[in-house]
C-alpha cells in the first residue's frame, strides 16, 4: 500500500522533472527516477516471467540513460553548455537518437518491449506504454531540430514494418499491444523533424486510445486471444466499445485514430517525401489486419463458432 | 399533275396497306385476321405498287422522302428517309407479286396447321421488314430492315419448333447472320465516325475509302447471302415449311446482302481490291454450291443449293462492277426460284411428305400442271434463251467473258453454269420422268385453285419478266455489243454440255446398283466437309482456350500467386522471419543494439 504510493509518486516526480528540465543532468535524473520507480511495479507479482521482464527492462533502460548522459556530456565537452535545445555536435545527436530510440522502443532497439510488456500485468503495461513514454517523447520534441532526419525516417519505417509483421503472429494481447505501440511510435518519429507538433498530437491521441484499450482489457482480464472470444457474454457493451477503440487504433476514418495519420501523410507529402508516406501507410495495413482480428474475435464472433452464422 | 407526289404517296400507301392487318386487330376487338384477308391485303398492295413503278418507268421520276428525324446527337441526326428510285420501285411490285402468290399457295399448304394465322402474320411481318430494307435511304433504316428479316427468318425456320433439327437450323441461321452483321455494324460505325452520316446520297467516295469498312460490307453480304464461308445456314434453313423457303430463302431475304452491295456501290466502285474479292468470292460460292447440289437427294436442298449458286453469280456481277445486272438477276431469279419452291411444295404435300427424289418418279402424268411449271422453272434457271433467266444470266456471263479479269473466276463460273444444268436435269429426270417409285396408294390431286393459280402466275412471270424488265431499264453501262461467236454462245454451250452430260449419266444410273464410294462423290455429298470442320474445330478450340484462361490465368496465377493469396503468403514469410529474430535472449538484444549504433555512426561519417 505505502509502497505503491511511493512508487506512483516517484513516477510522477520523475516525469515532471524530465519534462520541465532545461539542463541535461536534470533530464537524466528524471529518467533514472522513472526507471527505478517502475521496476518494482513490474515485478510485483513474483512470477519468474515478471522478474525476467523487470531485468530486461532495467538493462535496456540503464543503457539508454547512460547513452543520454554520454551524449550530453559529449556535447558539453564540445560546445560548453548543457542546454537541451542546443544540441549541436553531430556525434552527440546520433547517440542521443539511439538512446531515445532505446528508451521508447523504436526499431531496431525494440526487442525488449514485447517481452517486458508480456511479463507485467495489464495496468503496469499501461503505465509502461503511456507514462514511461512521456519523458522520452518530450526530449524528442525538444531536440527535434538537431536530430538526423534520414536516420529517424529509416527507424520509423522499420518500426512500422516490424511492428506490423510481428503483430500478425501473436496470440497474447499484451504482445499485440506492444507491437501496436511500436507501430505508432514509428508514425510519431517519422514526422518529428518536420512538424514536432504532429508528433505530440499523435502521442496524445495514442495515449487516449491505448489507455482505453488497456483498461478495457483489464476489466475483462483478457490476456489471450481465446479469452477475448468468450467475453461477449460478460460485458457486451464493453466489447462493442473495444471494437471501436481497436479500429481507431488501426486508423480507420471516421474514428479519431485517422486524424494523426492523415495529417502526417499530408505533412510528409508537402515535404516531398511521398515515397516514405506511401511506405508507411502500406505497412500500417498489416496492423489493420491484426486489429481487425482482435475485433473479430472479441465482438463479431460468438464461440464456439468461428464465423458469424447463426446455424452450422 | 405532280408525278412526284403521286409516286411518293402511292409507295407509302403500299406500305400502309401492308401494315393494316397488323394494326387493325390491335385497335378493335372485332376484326380478326384470316389467311385470306392477309393474302388479299398483299394482293391489293401489289396492285397499288404497280402505280409508282409505271410512273417511274414512264417518266423516270424518283422520290426521296424524309419522315421524322431522330436527333441522336448534336450534329448526327438520323432521319427516316425513304428512297424511291429504280431499284426500290422495281423491286416492290416483284416482291409483292411473288409474296402474293406464295401466300395464296400457303393457304393450301398450311391449311391443316392450327396456328395458320400466326404463320401468315409472321410472313407479313417479314415482308414489311424486307420492304423497309429495300426502300431505305440511310443505313440505319436498312439496318432495321436487316435485323427484322433476320429475326423473322429465325421465327419462321423454327416454325415446327418441336423438331430438334428445325431449332438447330434456326440458331445456325441467326448465328451466321450475326457474324455478317458484325461487318455491317463496323462499316456503319466507321461511316458515322468519318463521314458523320448514314445517308446513301452522301456516301459517294470523293476520296479513297480505306478497304477495311468495305470489307465489313462484304462480310455482311457474305453472312446474309450465304456466300462461301458463311453458307451452311442456307441448306439447313430448309427445315422450315415450303412457303418460308420460297419467300425467304429464294427471293427476298438472301438477296438482302446483294442489295446492300448494290446500294453502297458508289463506295467501292473504284476499289479494285473489293471488286476482285467480290468476284472471287462469288465464283467460289457458285461453284461450291453447284458441286454440292449435284449429289443431293432432297428436292428442297437441291433448290436451296441452286439459290446459293445463283447468289454467287449475283456476287460475281457485283464484282464486275455491274450492279444493275445483279439487280436484274435478283428480279428474274425471284420469279422462277419461288415457283420452283412452290412446285416442290405441291409435290411434297401430294406425296404425303416425301422429299427424297429417289422416291419420286413419273409424276408427269399425275401432276401435269405442277410438273410443267417445274420444267419451265428449271429451264429458266438454266438460262434457256428468252425465258426470264436468260436475260440476266447470259448478260452476266457475256460481261464476264469480255472483261479484263481473273481467269480463275471465269473458269469457276462457267463450270458452275454447266453444273447448274446438270443438277437441274437430274432433278427433272428423277422427279418427273422415268419409272414410278412412289408408294402405290398415294392420293394426289392438284385441283385446288389455291395451288394452281400461284404456280401458273409465277410461271407466266418467269417467262415474261426477263423481257419486260429488260425492255424498260435504261442501261447505265454500255453492254458489250460485239464479241466473237464463240464467246457469245459460251453460256449456251456450257449449259448444253451439262444437259448432255446429265442425260448420259442418268441413263447410266437407271439400274439400282449401289455405287462405290469415290472421294469426289464424298466431297459433294458431305457438302465439302465444311460443316464439321468449322463447327467442331472452331468451337472446341475457343471453348478450351477460354477454359484455360479462366482456370490457369485467373484462378491459379492472379489469385494464388500475385493477388490476394500471394500477398498473404509473402506476408506470412515476413512474419515468420521477424518472429525468429525475437529470440528472447537479452544478450542478443544488447548485441543488436550495439551493432545498430555502430552502423549508424559509421554511416554518417
Amino acid at each position: 500500500p505505502q509502497a505503491k504510493l511511493i512508487f506512483t509518486l516517484s513516477l510522477l516526480l520523475g516525469t515532471t522533472i524530465t519534462i520541465s528540465s532545461n539542463h541535461w543532468v536534470m533530464a537524466w535524473a528524471g529518467l533514472e527516477i522513472n526507471t527505478l520507480a517502475i521496476l518494482p511495479l513490474i515485478s510485483k507479482s513474483h512470477h519468474p516471467r515478471a522478474i525476467e521482464a523487470a531485468t530486461k527492462y532495467f538493462l535496456t533502460q540503464a543503457t539508454a540513460s547512460a547513452l543520454v548522459l554520454f551524449s550530453s556530456m559529449n556535447n558539453a565537452w564540445y560546445t560548453g553548455q548543457w542546454d537541451i535545445t542546443q544540441l549541436t555536435h553531430p556525434m552527440s545527436c546520433l547517440i542521443l537518437t539511439s538512446a531515445l530510440a532505446m528508451k521508447l522502443g523504436l526499431a531496431p532497439f525494440h526487442f525488449w518491449f514485447p517481452e517486458v510488456l508480456q511479463g507485467s500485468s495489464l495496468t503496469t503495461g499501461l503505465l509502461l506504454s503511456t507514462a514511461m513514454k512521456f519523458p522520452p517523447i518530450t526530449l524528442l520534441y525538444m531536440t527535434s531540430h538537431s536530430l538526423n532526419p534520414t536516420i529517424l525516417t529509416y527507424m520509423a519505417i522499420i518500426s512500422t514494418a516490424l511492428g506490423g509483421w510481428m503483430g500478425l503472429n501473436q496470440t497474447q494481447t499484451r504482445k499485440i499491444l506492444a507491437f501496436s505501440s511500436i507501430t505508432h511510435l514509428g508514425w510519431m518519429t517519422i514526422i518529428v523533424s518536420y512538424s514536432p507538433k504532429l508528433t505530440l498530437l499523435n502521442f496524445y491521441l495514442y495515449i487516449l486510445m491505448t489507455t482505453a484499450t488497456f483498461l478495457a482489457l483489464n476489466t475483462i482480464k483478457a490476456t489471450k486471444l481465446s479469452t477475448l472470444m468468450t467475453t461477449w457474454a460478460k460485458t457486451p457493451s464493453l466489447n462493442a466499445m473495444l471494437l471501436l477503440t481497436l479500429l481507431s487504433l488501426a486508423g480507420l476514418p471516421p474514428l479519431t485514430g485517422f486524424l494523426p495519420k492523415w495529417l502526417i501523410i499530408q505533412e510528409l507529402t508537402k515535404q516531398d517525401m511521398s515515397l516514405a508516406a506511401t511506405t508507411i501507410s502500406l505497412l500500417s495495413l498489416l496492423g489493420l489486419f491484426f486489429y481487425l482480428r482482435l475485433a473479430y474475435c472479441a465482438t463479431i464472433t460468438l464461440p464456439p463458432h468461428t464465423t458469424n452464422h447463426m446455424k452450422q | 399533275m405532280d408525278l412526284t407526289l403521286i409516286l411518293t404517296s402511292s409507295t407509302l400507301l403500299t406500305l400502309t396497306i401492308l401494315l393494316t392487318p397488323i394494326i387493325l386487330p390491335l385497335l378493335s376487338n372485332s376484326s380478326k385476321n384470316t389467311p385470306t384477308t392477309i393474302t388479299n391485303t398483299v394482293k391489293t398492295s401489289f396492285l397499288v405498287s404497280l402505280i409508282p413503278m409505271t410512273i417511274h418507268l414512264y417518266s423516270g421520276t424518283e422520290g426521296l422522302t424524309y419522315l421524322w428525324e431522330w436527333k441522336f446527337l448534336m450534329n448526327f441526326k438520323i432521319p427516316i428517309s425513304l428512297k424511291m428510285d429504280f431499284y426500290s420501285l422495281t423491286f416492290f411490285p416483284i416482291a409483292l407479286f411473288v409474296s402474293w402468290s406464295i401466300l395464296q399457295f400457303a393457304t393450301w399448304y398450311m391449311a391443316s396447321d392450327p396456328h395458320i394465322t400466326k404463320f401468315f402474320t409472321y410472313l407479313l411481318l417479314f415482308l414489311i421488314t424486307m420492304l423497309i430494307l429495300i426502300i431505305a435511304n440511310n443505313l440505319f433504316i436498312l439496318f432495321i430492315g436487316w435485323e427484322g428479316v433476320g429475326i423473322m427468318s429465325f421465327l419462321l425456320i423454327s416454325w415446327w419448333h418441336g423438331r430438334a433439327e428445325a431449332n438447330t437450323a434456326a440458331i445456325q441461321a441467326v448465328l451466321y447472320n450475326r457474324i455478317g452483321d458484325i461487318g455491317l455494324i463496323f462499316c456503319m460505325a466507321w461511316l458515322a465516325y468519318t463521314m458523320n452520316t448514314w445517308e446513301m446520297q452522301q456516301l459517294s467516295s470523293t476520296h479513297q475509302i480505306p478497304t477495311l469498312p468495305l470489307l465489313g460490307l462484304v462480310l455482311a453480304a457474305t453472312g446474309k447471302s450465304a456466300q462461301f464461308g458463311l453458307h451452311p445456314w442456307l441448306p439447313a434453313a430448309m427445315e422450315g415449311p415450303t412457303p418460308v423457303s420460297a419467300l425467304l430463302h429464294s427471293s427476298t431475304m438472301v438477296v438482302a446482302g446483294i442489295f446492300l452491295l448494290i446500294r453502297t456501290n458508289p463506295l467501292f466502285n473504284n476499289n479494285q481490291t473489293i471488286l476482285t474479292l467480290c468476284l472471287c468470292l462469288g465464283a467460289l460460292s457458285t461453284l461450291f454450291a453447284a458441286t454440292c447440289a449435284l449429289t443431293q437427294n432432297d428436292i428442297k436442298k437441291i433448290i436451296a443449293f441452286s439459290t446459293s449458286s445463283q447468289l454467287g453469280l449475283m456476287m460475281v456481277a457485283i464484282g464486275l462492277n455491274l450492279p444493275e445486272l445483279a439487280f436484274l438477276h435478283i428480279s428474274t431469279h425471284a420469279f422462277f426460284k419461288a415457283m420452283l419452291f412452290l412446285c416442290s411444295g405441291s409435290i411434297i404435300h401430294n406425296l404425303n411428305g416425301e422429299q427424297d427424289i429417289r422416291k419420286m418418279g413419273g409424276l408427269q402424268k399425275m401432276l401435269p400442271t405442277t410438273t410443267s411449271c417445274l420444267t419451265i422453272g428449271n429451264l429458266a434457271l438454266m438460262g434457256t434463251p428468252f425465258l426470264a433467266g436468260f436475260y440476266s444470266k447470259d448478260q452476266i456471263i457475256e460481261s464476264l467473258n469480255t472483261s479484263y479479269l481473273n481467269s480463275w473466276a471465269l473458269l469457276l463460273t462457267l463450270l458452275a453454269t454447266s453444273f447448274t444444268a446438270v443438277y437441274t436435269i437430274r432433278m427433272t429426270t428423277l422427279v418427273q420422268s422415268g419409272f414410278v417409285r412412289i408408294p402405290p396408294l398415294t392420293p394426289m390431286n392438284e385441283n385446288n385453285p389455291a395451288v394452281i393459280n400461284p404456280i401458273t402466275r409465277l410461271a407466266l412471270g418467269s417467262i415474261m419478266a426477263g423481257m419486260l424488265i429488260t425492255s424498260y431499264i435504261p442501261p447505265t453501262k454500255t453492254p458489250p455489243t460485239t464479241m466473237p461467236l464463240n464467246i457469245k454462245i459460251t453460256a449456251l454451250l456450257v449449259t448444253a454440255l451439262g444437259i448432255i452430260l446429265a442425260l448420259e449419266l442418268s441413263k447410266m444410273a437407271q439400274t439400282l446398283i449401289i455405287k462405290k464410294q469415290n472421294p469426289l462423290h464424298n466431297f459433294s455429298t458431305s457438302l465439302g466437309y465444311f460443316n464439321p470442320l468449322t463447327h467442331r474445330f472452331n468451337v472446341t478450340h475457343i471453348m478450351t482456350g477460354s477454359q484455360t484462361i479462366a482456370s490457369h490465368l485467373m484462378d491459379l496465377s492472379w489469385y494464388k500467386l500475385l493477388g490476394p493469396e500471394g500477398l498473404a503468403s509473402s506476408q506470412l514469410a515476413a512474419t515468420k522471419l521477424a518472429t525468429s529474430l525475437h529470440s528472447g535472449s537479452i544478450k542478443a538484444y544488447l548485441g543488436s543494439f550495439a551493432l545498430s549504433i555502430l552502423i549508424m555512426i559509421i554511416s554518417t561519417y
